[in-house]
């Protein structure tokens, strides 16, 4: 039917069969035939995580060292600062054990959920390949960063042992734990900050500033058990400072962290993840 | 090959407007080399986007038994930080290709010389659509959905690209987008022409161009 020349045809009820045998128009074997999707996403992330790597910080020769020399310079800064204005005897040693395990993970987790807030936009010409999916390039990222993260801690801390002599973790599988739910939670926050952009670029400047006082309220330069109880009770609320105080409970063998729940940031990763992926979801369906 | 079944897409826009690209569009689009008419802002890009299966449709189905290209055209598939060589050696994995031939085959065809190892943001736009047919011509595909790419380069590159995709039409076939009537003949033999949400299906292309210069006459 679909052979009767230049008629203007009702586009319902179109027929193809008839008529292509004689032309010889059997699509043929194509030699770039598509695997199943698993394999395609696990493809397309190697391939963004390899892209990533080599733009992450940008071409400048200090490259991924700045990985390693960001959190060091912070907490040498913080040793210092606090050695200098110290009342107590505490060895600078032991400060510089102890911001290094409250700096590690906390600035995984703000650096995480910041780099993966770009992921769309800086992937945006990618997404030209119908094999690209947004959420690949989110995956590519949290990778590439939590490796990265994961070589820097044992740098860091392999220095503060052997060179510093610090005492050596006490349970690294507890550190890991929270390194994992602190993970989840930079994915949850991450993709939502992603997905928000989309419509409201600016969410990321005023992440920035919700992040600017976290530092201070998520445990980083003190123990939770220092608090008075009121105070407590309120950080408690923030799922960074379980995070924080699970890597230290597993660093030091004494270390006190009666008020940690782990669970509940655990909670808090898995319902941004759960919120950010339906929210992806829905998205797909109207982006222009 | 291609079967849109009760395929709607409809945008919303700011203000509250909203523009029907298609709605509830039924339709076989056979395995011959196709044509794509309609005037600016009738979502031809769009449908190019959707059979690639980068856009979803509102509602209705896409079903594919054919190995599709990404859209070749000016808008951007290339990240501009990284190099001419490095975006093909992305498109090369990510589609599970040997990346060095797949690089040795562009580097040939596209002919950038130093440039192929200089980030794409310093090409030229004629050097860009080089590199992106470069990278679609070393990759097999069953059907390539171009997106007015013919119509860039000088009259060297266009016998270049011209001689390249006569070669790939032995076993693969276009669905192409241009304002080009001229190289709309060069290649197709029939046509669909959209309209305010339907598509119309030709057996052969004067007739849509004739119906497409119409619209425009209008």
């Amino acid at each position: 039917m679909w052979l009767c020349s230049g008629t203007i045809l009702p586009v319902a009820g179109f027929e193809t069969q008839a008529g292509q045998a004689d032309r010889g128009v059997v699509p043929p074997r194509s030699s770039a035939r598509l695997p199943g999707p698993l394999i395609i996403h696990i493809r397309v992330v190697f391939a963004l995580l390899l892209r990533e790597a080599r733009v992450r910080h940008g071409r400048s020769r200090i490259g991924y060292t700045w990985a390693l020399v960001e959190p060091a310079l912070l907490i040498i800064v913080m040793t210092v600062f606090f050695s200098t204005l110290a009342l107590q005897s505490t060895s600078s040693v032991e400060y510089a054990l102890f911001f290094a395990t409250g700096i590690l993970p906390f600035q995984y987790f703000r650096n995480a959920s910041s780099y993966l807030a770009g992921a769309f936009d800086s992937n945006q010409s990618l997404f030209n390949y119908p094999l690209v999916k947004p959420i690949d390039a989110i995956i590519a990222r949290f990778v590439l960063d939590t490796c990265t993260v994961l070589l820097v801690m044992m740098m860091v801390l392999t220095f503060q042992v052997l060179v510093l002599k610090a005492p050596p973790p006490r349970y690294p599988a507890m550190m890991l734990l929270s390194v994992v739910l602190f993970g989840l939670l930079a994915f949850g926050v991450g993709l939502n900050l992603a997905v928000t952009r989309r419509v409201m670029p600016s969410i990321s400047n005023i992440y920035s500033v919700i992040m600017g006082p976290s530092f201070f309220l998520s445990c980083v330069f003190y123990p939770l058990s220092s608090l008075p109880t009121q105070y407590r009770d309120l950080l408690g609320w923030n799922p960074l400072v379980h995070g924080v105080e699970g890597f230290r409970l597993g660093y030091y063998t004494a270390y006190r962290a009666p008020d940690l729940d782990l669970w509940y940031l655990f909670a808090w990763g898995l319902t941004l993840i759960f919120i950010g992926l339906a929210r992806e979801r829905a998205a797909k369906k109207h982006q222009a | 090959m291609i079967s849109l079944q009760n395929v709607t897409k409809i945008y919303r826009l700011s203000g509250g407007q909203t523009k029907t690209i298609v709605n509830d569009l039924t339709i076989d689009l056979p395995f011959r080399n196709i044509a794509v008419l309609g005037r600016n802002g009738m979502g031809k890009s769009t449908l190019l986007r959707m059979i690639a299966g980068i856009e979803e449709p509102d509602s209705g189905r896409i079903r594919r038994s054919v190995n599709i290209s990404w859209p070749l055209g000016f808008r951007g598939s290339f990240h501009r930080e990284l190099s001419g060589l490095e975006n093909v050696r992305f498109v090369a994995r990510i589609y599970g290709q040997d990346t060095e031939s797949v690089v040795a085959q562009v580097e040939e065809f596209a002919d950038l010389g130093p440039f192929f190892r200089e980030p794409y943001k310093t090409y030229s736009s004629g050097m860009g659509a080089r590199l992106a047919f470069g990278v679609s011509m070393a990759i097999n595909f069953d059907v390539y959905l171009i997106d007015e790419l013919m119509s860039v380069g000088d009259a060297r590159f266009q016998a270049k690209s011209k001689k390249a995709f006569q070669n790939k039409l032995g076993r693969s076939r276009i669905i192409m987008v241009s304002h080009s009537m001229d190289a709309l003949r060069d290649y197709c033999d029939c046509a669909v022409v959209m309209e305010e949400g339907k598509m119309i299906f030709h057996d052969s292309l004067a007739p849509a161009i004739a119906m497409y210069r119409a619209m425009n006459a209008r």
